[in-house]
């Protein structure tokens, strides 16, 4: 009984937090045009913990694109209190449980034949969640144990719904461009691009071949002869989730081990795959007490063009002063390339976050390589809290920068949570 | 009229022993397919109002006449045909063994699946059937046969709730519930119908998704 009610109160929670959490927001983007600078603070913070109460209580309970959307933008808009955006961070993204029938009717509909048909072991009770479905275990006709992940029916539809819902609800940010029009397009058409296994087999079989000069890292294969749109089986990886492995108590010198290789895993892919793995969420690591990590879940892989990476590279580590001319030239040329003009507010937003957060965390002076950063101190994320908050109110959103920040935000979440000493400028620059 | 049973092979091994006796029978059951699926492939080609008996029986291979031994008009044939859907459909949730102990919405979000995918191949048939069914005093919705049909559905479905039921939980709002279903059916199959969706999977999500608020609203206690 417990868990039909649960069913319907999702339902109807969807429904309310939904409205709830964008309601408060509209209200506040409402008031912000007539309001002036002190009553707008008041406001603001009025707004914030109305929208972190609910969000915090509701999210947890909430499986839907809609949630991703929200965790995704939330990041973005810069709205949310810290305390809120870290929690929201660190949830895990996942669609309402299939069962048996639901699994059988979606194979059915796939393949026209039953999953007991196609493999040799098909386990109908998934062993884990997915972003947009769940996984089962399986072993091929050859033998081969598999991953088999299975799509929510439908996922699709529901993106868009919730997306040209949350276009309407949101006009007035976009109006104020707190929530740029392109950045919305750019989320779309990721999310709806997610919704195609297929992709996702490209973007693992890509990234597989790519990242094969970090030994410490695995991704699986794709079996495509078992795989369609809704439909992904790849090689069972093996491995802890991050809660699990934290669990076993491993010492300080294995966090620090894996903090570095997951650090090193995402300045690799940026700098020199210039491709990147921009899904956040912890379940799709996969760490080893031998120190090796299991990359699954590819279906947010952000493209990068050569001349982003390369000003990315080269705005890294930048040996000069911020204020500098060849600093601001980077700036420019950064905003230029998406077809935007560097605003003043933007400008002074992007210094102060290179002054207080990137030149902490990251120092470019090669004498201070050897130090390594140690992330158990939980300041270093709410300070690139504040600053991406603060860069966002400054109307600089551009759509890559979205899932830049999302993929930061993910491995300083990771990194904390292991408690893990990084070297990092020295990570970065090797990959340079 | 009489009318074998449609039968599953489950059944029909059973019966094997006394094959010699009911082989006039098991003919007559193979006249009735025939005339069905001649009539299907018509309907389906034609639609149901421009297809004729004539058409039928040459289609079946066999003399007009001879259809009116089995049936009177073309609405009993199509009856005949959701007969043969119903008791599919009943006999595959019942030899799904793991269904027993899964929870009400999924016996029954299984019970849809099993009927729509053996509607699959008829959506045309299916679309002049609900219209010809809407007409006032139609066979197809009022005759004792169709009622009948709708009886056995309905206590099928009335089964699987109270199977689901502790028996202190059982209640008359059981028998309304099943009702309920009735129009929830024809709403599913009406969206059914109407979805252009890859593998029809937005009726599989809304199938889904409103099973499980249907049975928490109208069968608390499943």
């Amino acid at each position: 009984m417990a868990k039909n009610r649960e069913a319907v109160k999702r339902a109807l929670q969807m429904a309310s937090m939904t409205a709830g959490v964008t309601g408060s927001y509209l209200g506040y983007f409402a008031q912000r045009i007539f309001l002036d600078e002190n009553a707008r603070q008041r406001a603001l913070k009025q707004t914030h913990a109305k929208a972190g109460r609910r969000m915090t209580a509701r999210m947890a309970k909430l499986r839907r694109p809609a949630m991703k959307l929200g965790q995704t933008l939330s990041l973005q808009a810069g709205l949310l209190p810290d305390e809120a955006l870290a929690e929201l961070t660190s949830l895990q993204m996942s669609a309402p449980p299939m069962h048996a029938s639901l699994v059988r009717a979606m194979f059915r509909a796939e393949f026209s034949r039953e999953p007991e048909q196609m493999f040799k072991q098909f386990a109908i009770e998934p062993f884990a969640a997915a972003s947009l479905g769940q996984v089962h275990k399986a072993v091929t006709k050859n033998g081969q144990a598999v991953a088999v992940k299975v799509q929510y029916p439908a996922i699709r539809e529901a993106i868009k719904a919730d997306f040209s819902w949350f276009r309407t609800a949101s006009k007035p940010a976009q109006w104020s461009k707190h929530l740029p029009p392109e950045v919305l397009d750019e989320l779309e058409r990721q999310f709806l691009e997610e919704t195609d296994y297929r992709v996702e087999a490209n973007n693992t079989a890509f990234l597989r071949k790519k990242l094969k000069p970090l030994l410490y890292v695995e991704v699986p294969q794709i079996f495509p002869d078992y795989s369609s749109e809704r439909v992904l089986t790849m090689s069972l990886l093996q491995g802890m989730h991050l809660d699990t492995f934290l669990a076993t108590k491993p010492s300080q010198a294995l966090r620090d081990k894996i903090g570095e290789r997951v650090f090193e895993l995402y300045y690799f892919q940026v700098l020199k795959v210039e491709a990147f793995h921009a899904d956040p969420d912890w379940g799709n690591y996969l760490f080893r007490s031998d120190g090796t990590i299991g990359l699954v879940d590819f279906g947010c892989v952000k493209r990068l063009s050569p001349e982003f990476a390369a000003n990315l590279r080269a705005m890294y580590l930048y040996p000069g002063s911020s204020e500098s001319a060849g600093f601001q030239r980077l700036l420019e040329q950064r905003y230029r390339m998406f077809g935007n003009r560097l605003n003043q507010s933007t400008r002074r937003a992007l210094v102060r976050f290179v002054e207080t957060f990137y030149r902490k965390v990251y120092p470019p002076e090669r004498e201070k390589e050897h130090l390594a950063i140690d992330f158990a101190d939980a300041a270093f994320i709410r300070e690139y809290m504040r600053q991406a908050t603060n860069l966002a109110n400054s109307r600089g959103a551009t759509p890559e920068c979205v899932f830049l920040s999302r993929a930061e935000t993910g491995l300083y979440h990771s990194l904390h949570r292991l408690q893990a000493r990084v070297h990092t400028s020295a990570i970065v620059r090797r990959w340079q | 009229m009489t009318r074998e049973k449609p039968r599953s092979r489950k059944a029909r091994s059973r019966r094997r022993p006394k094959r010699q006796t009911g082989k006039r029978a098991e003919t007559k059951a193979a006249t009735q397919r025939k005339i069905l699926q001649a009539t299907l492939r018509l309907f389906q080609r034609r639609g149901f109002d421009a297809t004729t008996t004539k058409q039928i029986a040459r289609a079946a291979g066999i003399a007009e006449g001879t259809i009116f031994n089995y049936f009177r008009t073309k609405e009993e044939i199509a009856l005949f045909f959701f007969e043969e859907e119903v008791e599919h459909a009943i006999t595959a949730v019942r030899a799904n063994r793991r269904l027993a102990r899964a929870r009400l919405d999924e016996k029954l979000f299984a019970l849809l699946q099993y009927q729509f995918e053996y509607l699959a191949k008829h959506e045309r048939f299916i679309w002049a059937a609900l219209l010809e069914a809407l007409r006032p005093g139609s066979p197809l919705a009022f005759s004792a046969r169709a009622l009948s049909m709708r009886a056995r559905y309905l206590g099928f479905v009335e089964e699987l709730i109270a199977s689901s039921l502790r028996r202190r939980n059982r209640t008359p709002v059981q028998a309304w519930a099943a009702q309920a279903f009735w129009i929830y059916y024809l709403g599913a199959l009406l969206y059914w119908l109407n979805d252009k969706s890859p593998g029809k999977q937005n009726t599989i999500a809304f199938v889904d998704r409103s099973l499980k608020a249907g049975v928490a609203l109208f069968v608390p206690g499943a």
